[in-house]
């Protein structure tokens, strides 16, 4: 069982391994430069934890609880 | 028809990332656009403008903003066409000006170096170059541009860098060769991803391979724009800031409209006066007073309002503050079945729901889309504003609600808003667990830097506002004011009550036998339940087809029934005269509170807007929606007038 994008803590940096899927959903997040071995931050949440707000090749995006979960993470 | 590109020049694809500041370069490049449509067959919005170099004349194509050349959404799909050639009436273009966000390169590069695949002459504007100064971002332009293997600009809008480098180059590279695409090591997918799945993998890997020693370290301490960030999308703080900027927008312009709205009036007053005094007593001066010059100045009174919103809202858009609304918002907007990405369409219709509703095509999601589009139409448009501020100016009590800060008026106008809001969660909520049912749509979006909101750019939108509201909305507001006051003056009536009367009873004879006044007398009993008098009947139904004529219609109805034809028009006069407003054959005020309130509800739920209709038609391609949307905005308009007039008068308001 790896660790997944949606159970990081907020102010941690963590490495991309994999974003599991390959329908519009993985393809979006590969194009917005979540691909394996970048390094994401995780900024904050939004109110009730959702969506996250993240930090990554030097731009903040936002994703939800849902899609994090298909993203792989490893130590950095 | 569509004009033709001038003949002879050269036509070049602006491509871009959204909010990269496309929009500034084409101003910069081209200034205002010489044409602005649609693509033909579809409801993507086409801009092009003109510059010319060096004696050759250059059609400048605005393409809408795209993260990738692998369309997901109707707007991307667009982008791709153009760039193949695809669209009618747009040539292939012969060069591709690729605008990249210079603090923002990797994620940037990703359509840049798709565009070198599409096999045109490109050319790449590092946009936002000043704020990458500022943040100690260093790029090597020349090594940059020797390893994508085209040209590459910096772009700083303020000091106007790069235009004119970037004018020469887009000349040079139109008659040039295409650049090499990037090698891209896709591996092959033993997973069976999909094809766009394994080059973007491959494609980051290669940018990062470009970008070694292009560009220093991306930074990793914190710095203010951090801190602001970090309180602006606080669970707690972000979220009553949030509510603090909506109100406090609001009350602004509550307080800063009413001084130029009275200069507008007070110039209407003078200029009708004076017309009637050169004008002899007859159907021409009516026509012109009561009807035109009436129509002009209750549109004309409203702009100061329009143009202060759209002010407010360009603000927050040019700052970054609207995405940060959207990532507030989400979990909200998911709870009710809509998504974060409805906010900026929905957002939109508070000053228009056409607009909104044409933005609504940024969502990929077709099932997200149509829900928005069905609620946007409840957002309190622009054109609900005169009804809102008339009515609450007039019938509200001048009083503090609660906080001595906050004008009870500003609290009314405020809940009007929010009914809007509270009534399309409603609407939506059902909606998504019934005729849209189906799996959570996915969410996936930027959230732009902090930076200055650039004022060209802000002064521009809210110029436009109200330039389009005095142009489409007010055209249409005066014409239809000469309508209704001819449909309010014929046909004459045949018999005058006996003994001819005081001059408002035979005036008030006239207009119960004219067309509007049967049409009003017909829907009565229907209105009566909401407190309504066949006067507000009239002027309700004649709204149907585009609810800024409501003051004009009421203006020309009370007008007809004053005995003081001298008294000047305007929206205070207007006032006054729906004050002095009596049931037929008493002395009992139609106006009190709680109608005031039951037309404000009406207005406010009503789907009173022919234009809204057909967008909403040719949005979703289908029939269907345009007459559901009207079935329950109209049922649920009569519900909600009828329980607030019963309520307010049980309460004894």
């Amino acid at each position: 069982m790896t660790a997944s994008l949606d159970d990081v803590m907020v102010g941690s940096t963590v490495r991309v391994q994999d974003v599991s899927g390959g329908d519009a959903v993985a393809i979006r997040l590969l194009e917005m430069g979540v691909t394996p071995g970048v390094e994401v931050r995780l900024v904050g949440k939004a109110p009730f934890g959702d969506p996250l707000e993240l930090e990554l090749r030097g731009y903040r995006l936002s994703i939800r609880r849902q899609e994090a979960a298909r993203v792989a993470i490893g130590d950095r | 028809m569509r004009p033709a590109m001038t003949p002879g020049s050269l036509t070049v694809a602006l491509l871009g990332n959204p909010n990269v500041g496309k929009s500034t370069l084409f101003t910069a490049l081209a200034g205002i656009p010489t044409r602005v449509g649609n693509y033909p067959g579809v409801t993507v919005e086409e801009k092009i403008g003109r510059f010319t170099h060096h004696g050759q004349a250059i059609d400048l194509v605005d393409l809408p903003g795209t993260y990738s050349l692998v369309p997901q959404s109707p707007d991307e799909r667009v982008a791709v066409d153009v760039l193949r050639g695809a669209f009618a009436g747009v040539p292939r273009p012969d060069c591709i000006l690729v605008v990249a966000d210079a603090t923002n390169l990797a994620r940037n590069l990703f359509l840049a170096t798709q565009a070198l695949e599409v096999g045109l002459p490109v050319v790449v504007a590092l946009s936002l170059a000043d704020v990458a100064d500022r943040r100690g971002l260093r790029i090597d332009v020349p090594e940059l541009s020797r390893r994508l293997g085209c040209p590459v600009v910096r772009f700083a809008a303020p000091t106007g860098e790069g235009v004119g480098r970037i004018r020469d180059l887009v000349l040079t590279a139109s008659s040039g060769q295409p650049p090499r695409p990037l090698d891209l090591e896709r591996s092959p997918a033993p997973d069976g991803r999909p094809p766009a799945a394994i080059d973007a993998i491959a494609r980051y890997v290669a940018i990062e391979r470009l970008l070694e020693g292009v560009t220093g370290a991306v930074r990793v301490e914190t710095t203010a724009e951090d801190r602001i960030d970090a309180l602006l999308t606080h669970p707690v703080w972000g979220t009553l800031i949030f509510a603090g900027v909506m109100l406090g927008m609001f009350a602004a312009i509550f307080w800063l409209a009413p001084p130029l709205m009275d200069l507008i009036s007070s110039f209407m007053d003078g200029l009708s006066a004076l017309v009637a005094r050169m004008l002899p007593e007859g159907a021409v001066r009516s026509l012109v007073v009561d009807g035109i010059l009436a129509g002009v100045s209750s549109t004309a009174v409203f702009v100061p309002q329009i143009a202060l919103l759209f002010l407010f809202v360009a603000l927050l858009e040019g700052c970054g503050y609207l995405a940060r609304a959207a990532f507030l918002m989400d979990r909200l907007l998911v709870g009710v079945g809509l998504s974060g990405k409805s906010f900026i369409p929905l957002l939109s219709s508070f000053a228009c729901a056409i607009p909104g509703i044409m933005a609504a095509r940024t969502i990929e999601s077709r099932r997200d889309r149509l829900l928005t589009i069905l609620v946007a139409p409840l957002m309190s448009c622009s054109a609900r504003l005169p009804v809102y501020l008339l009515l609450c100016g007039a019938f509200v009590p001048d009083r503090a609600a609660g906080v001595p800060w906050l004008p009870l008026k500003a609290a009314v106008l405020a809940g009007l808003y929010a009914l809007g809001v509270v009534v399309a969660a409603a609407v939506a909520w059902v909606l998504s667990r019934t005729l849209f049912r189906g799996p959570q749509q996915p969410f996936v979006m930027e959230l732009p830097g902090w930076r200055w909101p650039r004022a060209g750019v802000v002064f521009e939108r809210s110029r436009e506002a109200a330039w389009s509201f005095l142009g489409n909305a007010g055209t249409l507001i005066v014409a239809l004011s000469i309508v209704l006051w001819a449909l309010g003056h014929y046909p004459k009536p045949a018999v005058l009550p006996a003994g001819g009367g005081e001059v408002a009873d035979v005036r008030g004879e006239a207009l119960r036998q004219s067309f509007l006044g049967r049409a009003g007398r017909l829907v009565e009993p229907l209105v009566k339940p909401l407190g309504w008098d066949w006067r507000i009947g009239c002027a309700a139904l004649a709204s149907f087809p585009a609810r800024e004529v409501v003051l004009a219609t009421l203006g020309v109805i009370y007008n007809l029934g004053d005995v003081d034809t001298e008294s000047a028009d305007g929206a205070t006069a207007l006032e006054r005269r729906l004050k002095s407003a009596r049931w037929d054959g008493t002395d009992r005020p139609v106006f009190t509170l709680p109608v005031a309130l039951s037309i404000m509800v009406f207005f406010a739920l009503c789907a009173q807007c022919a234009s809204t209709l057909v967008v909403i038609g040719r949005e979703t391609g289908s029939w269907i929606w345009p007459a559901v949307t009207f079935a329950y905005m109209t049922a649920l308009a009569w519900l909600g007038a009828f329980v607030v007039f019963q309520a307010g008068t049980w309460l004894g308001w």
